[in-house]
């Protein structure tokens, strides 16, 4: 699974740099991106949860070093706590103890990871008028997906059966959390730019709701939210950024079709993760299907909103906003051989 | 193996307590002199000389920046002390009396310094105390895979002090890189 996150990923830097408008430096966009590429490859690859973690501390050290209107010491907080989380929950789970110990463990490596990506309980500080590349935004839709892949698959080799519970409990409990809020803030915040924020967090909570899940639907689920994630709102939030700053809302009909690539709607990427994780649930403990099924209607409104602040794509962005949903709809129709490829 | 425990307990303490050059470099001098001892038996014989040299690294560039004073418990400094002192009391108490096997010196260590350091980090505003906060927390996390059953090679060490070694040395270089203008009219 990480490795085709991370050509996603690299797919989406390339869609970033090709099409963002002329006036963007692209060099710097470049180098930035390739620099969290490199880290991300290097996580992927990582023998161990250790070697993991420390990447992550280069990741948060590079970033944090970036010219922004946030402190150095404010942007390094919440990356630093999820470091620190991960390396608890992983040292709990290496010794020899009681249960409760391997549970607290399960928790921390979890709660690391929320915080790494930045989700709800453990919200990265966002200015919205600050880059793209400097904000929290990177870690939610870059460098995100690969490393909860990686630490999700990591920490089920060291984390015991007895615990297993409590981790998959965990990662639903956030997960429906992040779904909730997020839907919920994405619709009733002032800002725009918030609003895209919080509406990652919302897909986010879907993934982890999959990855609790632990059964395969679930899993399949959390795989098409990541792309989607990757390869659908991050390039749609970066070519939004323009119209955000002049705040014109507009309703065409190419933002009623952003907004239902947003909301998850056939036959975009989100519908079949959506319909899988429907089934997961169901198979598992038909309640929860109930609750997110309650839950993915919250994505219209804020789908509609986010559609409408779009502006009309021209130019290059246009040719991009095409091929991201030319790849959300074959994502979407043919989801079966992404997922035979990750081994689902 | 108590007495580099109880060194690098002092250590930490001196990062978390210190905010004048010579407190923090003196306390990364005494943290890496705790870890390394402590990663030796845990089969990371070379790995322990990667920490000594990259904490001895960042210790000594520590020592070229910031305020030349100690610093060392200025006022308003009791709520850190308070963390030093119960920390170190809970990771003492986790890891002797929670959990069994060998390896206690190492527990208490690794738990009382990335918890320690993470606190530091969360409640400091000086980027120099900063930085030699996120160098402890590199030594660290590179012993910490000295807890597994089994040897787990020197790899994350040698990572880790290359991290702290070189964390030190970030702000002016990569400051330089990223004044070109990432957000322009079109905001990417």
């Amino acid at each position: 699974m990480e490795p085709e996150l991370l050509l996603a990923a690299a797919a989406a830097l390339g869609l970033a740099v090709v099409f963002t408008p002329l006036r963007v430096p692209r060099a710097s966009l470049l180098t930035w991106g390739l620099l969290g590429l490199a880290g991300m490859a290097a996580i992927v690859i990582a023998p161990s949860l250790d070697l993991v973690i420390l990447i992550l501390l280069v990741l948060a050290v590079l970033q944090a070093r970036l010219t922004s209107n946030r402190e150095f010491v404010t942007r390094l907080r919440a990356p630093v706590l999820a470091i620190a989380l991960l390396a608890l929950g992983l040292a709990f789970e290496r010794m020899q103890g009681p249960v409760v110990l391997d549970r607290f463990g399960a928790v921390g490596i979890v709660a690391g990871l929320v915080a790494a990506i930045g989700l709800l309980p453990y919200v990265h500080e966002f200015d919205p008028d600050e880059s793209v590349v400097a904000s929290p935004i990177p870690w939610m839709a870059f460098i995100g997906p690969p490393l909860a892949a990686t630490v999700l698959l990591q920490a089920n080799q060291v984390i015991p059966s007895d615990a297993g519970d409590a981790f998959g409990a965990m990662l639903i409990g956030l997960g429906l959390l992040n779904m909730i809020g997020g839907s919920l803030g994405s619709w009733r915040t002032e800002n725009d730019a918030s609003a895209w924020r919080y509406s990652f967090m919302a897909d986010w909570g879907l993934a982890m709701c999959g990855f609790g899940l632990a059964i395969a639907d679930g899993r399949s689920a959390a795989l098409l939210m990541l792309f989607s994630i990757v390869l659908g709102r991050l390039p749609l939030y970066l070519w939004s950024r323009q119209a955000l700053r002049e705040k014109v809302p507009t309703d065409r009909p190419i933002n009623l079709v952003v907004a239902a690539v947003l909301a998850g709607s056939a036959p975009f990427a989100g519908f079949p993760a959506r319909v899988l994780l429907l089934r997961g649930a169901t198979q598992l403990y038909w309640p929860l299907a109930l609750v997110l099924a309650a839950g993915m209607l919250l994505w219209l409104p804020s789908s509609l909103r986010l559609g409408r602040s779009m502006g009309v794509p021209r130019g290059r962005q246009a040719v991009g906003v095409a091929i991201v949903l030319a790849l959300n709809v074959l994502l979407g129709v043919y989801p079966q051989p992404l997922l035979t490829l990750a081994g689902l | 193996m108590v007495e580099a425990a109880f060194v690098a307990w002092v250590g930490a303490a001196l990062v978390v307590l210190a905010d004048g050059r010579r407190g923090l470099a003196l306390g990364l001098v005494l943290l890496t002199a705790g870890l390394a001892v402590l990663a030796s038996p845990a089969g990371m014989a070379f790995g322990a000389v990667a920490i000594a040299a990259g904490g001895l690294v960042a210790a000594g560039q520590c020592l070229r920046s910031g305020p030349a004073s100690w610093g060392i418990m200025p006022a308003g400094s009791t709520p850190r002390l308070i963390i030093c002192i119960a920390s170190g009391l809970l990771a003492l108490w986790v890891a002797a009396s929670v959990t069994s096997g060998t390896g206690a010196p190492l527990r208490f260590a690794v738990l009382l310094v990335v918890g320690l350091m993470g606190a530091r980090i969360l409640i400091s505003h000086e980027p120099g105390a900063v930085l030699a906060a996120i160098a402890s927390l590199a030594l660290a996390l590179g012993v910490a895979p000295g807890l597994a059953a089994t040897s787990p090679g020197p790899v994350a060490a040698i990572v880790g002090a290359l991290i702290a070694a070189g964390v030190v040395f970030v702000p002016a270089g990569l400051a330089r890189l990223a004044s070109i203008p990432l957000a322009d009219k079109d905001g990417a």
